[in-house]
């Protein structure tokens, strides 16, 4: 018989034998199964920065785990020999829940990140985990495009420190054409996500001619400011051809230059240039007296001037979790 | 037809019919998941991860 997966937007109606569109959940004989569950394709110790979250333990190690599958189909997605990858095709090792934490103190990792493909496709192996880590004093973060379900999405929250979450577009047709899914969905994560007091950034790639006019970066900023807060972090990322979207260029330095001011002006707070060098869209400015607190350059911490979560010059506190 | 017997074949025509609804509901409607039990073998290679500790090449 056939089984509905309820995890995600898509809903998929499965019949025995086959999988969803992520690839990695099964109608096995009437019942829906995993079969990514402690089998991580890829797992390294990359700095926090990366991710991107640059208002979480600055300057610390996080152990980042995926397994193969995504249930969006991104046509420029960068990590797609994983994401868009079948079980069957690619190398996995067996990681039950305790062992990853055990890995996680080895490499002296204060947390742990559900990332690279999307730690939605591999919810029961994320949220076991997660659990395991709150109670062993591990912190847990997503990297995620927030395509899933308000149940499970509230009950993963529980155990979560902090996420980096996709605004890939501000417009329904953009989900629908660039990523298979739809706006409304990943909106509501994100609201959900800030409602659940956990710390969130915000990650939207820039692609040339499909979402980098002012007015889309403008309505995509105003959408931040007035549903998740002015002290949200907002990191605009330059694109580069991948996958089937190999006909577009990198985005131009300027665009993000001009994406950075366009939301500085709109009343955001700390917002961030990723995936390119660039002078001063990677450093943290204190809102209030414009003081230099933190100098980034890749991933890496040049100078950290916070005292105690707060601006040296100013006092003023500064949104984030910095210890 | 007595009463009784026509009271019988009313009910076993019944239960037929509702058997049969439940079969089809069965086999059209599907069941609902929201978390999946865990599948006893991954279905592909398994591998020892390369080197932990290096940076990962992967966006996030």
């Amino acid at each position: 018989m056939k089984v509905q997966c309820e995890l995600c937007p898509k809903r998929c109606v499965i019949e025995p034998g086959q999988s969803g569109e992520c690839r990695v959940r099964i109608n096995d004989n009437g019942v829906l199964r995993t079969v990514v569950y402690s089998f991580p394709c890829s797992m390294h110790v990359d700095p926090v920065e990366k991710k991107p979250l640059f208002h979480f333990l600055p300057g610390s190690k996080i152990l980042s785990i995926a397994t193969v599958g995504c249930n969006l189909h991104c046509r420029n997605c960068q990590n797609w020999e994983i994401s868009q990858a079948n079980p069957e095709d690619m190398p996995a090792d067996f990681y039950p829940p305790k062992k990853l934490l055990e890995r996680t103190r080895q490499y002296g990792c204060p947390s742990l990140a559900y990332t690279y493909t999307d730690p939605i496709i591999y919810y029961e192996y994320t949220y076991d985990t997660a659990k395991l880590a709150r109670q062993a004093g591990i912190r847990n973060v997503l990297v995620t495009a927030g395509y899933i379900n308000k149940e499970p999405w509230r009950e993963l929250l529980k155990y979560v420190d902090a996420a980096n979450i996709d605004l890939k577009g501000i417009t329904d047709e953009f989900y629908r054409s660039v990523c298979s899914g739809t706006l409304k969905p990943v909106q509501e994560a994100l609201v959900e996500a800030v409602a659940s007091g956990i710390l969130v950034e915000v990650t939207n790639l820039i692609i040339p001619t499909l979402n980098d006019t002012e007015q889309q970066i403008r309505e995509l900023a105003r959408w931040v400011k007035a549903n998740m807060g002015g002290d949200t972090p907002l990191h605009f990322s330059r694109f580069f051809p991948h996958y089937k979207m190999r006909n577009l260029p990198r985005t131009p330095l300027k665009t993000l230059d001009t994406a950075r001011e366009i939301a500085l002006a709109e009343g955001l707070n700390y917002v961030y240039i990723g995936n390119i060098l660039s002078e001063k869209g990677e450093n943290t400015y204190c809102p209030s007296c414009k003081t230099l607190l933190i100098e980034r350059t890749q991933y890496t911490i040049l100078k950290n001037e916070l005292k105690d979560g707060c601006c040296p010059n100013c006092g003023k506190q500064i949104h984030g979790v910095w210890k | 037809m007595t009463r009784r017997k026509f009271i019988g074949r009313l009910i076993k025509a019944g239960s037929m019919i509702a058997v049969g609804a439940w079969w089809l509901t069965e086999r059209v409607v599907p069941r609902r998941f929201i978390r999946a039990g865990l599948h006893k073998k991954y279905p592909g290679p398994l591998k020892p991860l390369g080197d932990i500790n290096e940076t990962s090449k992967w966006s996030g």
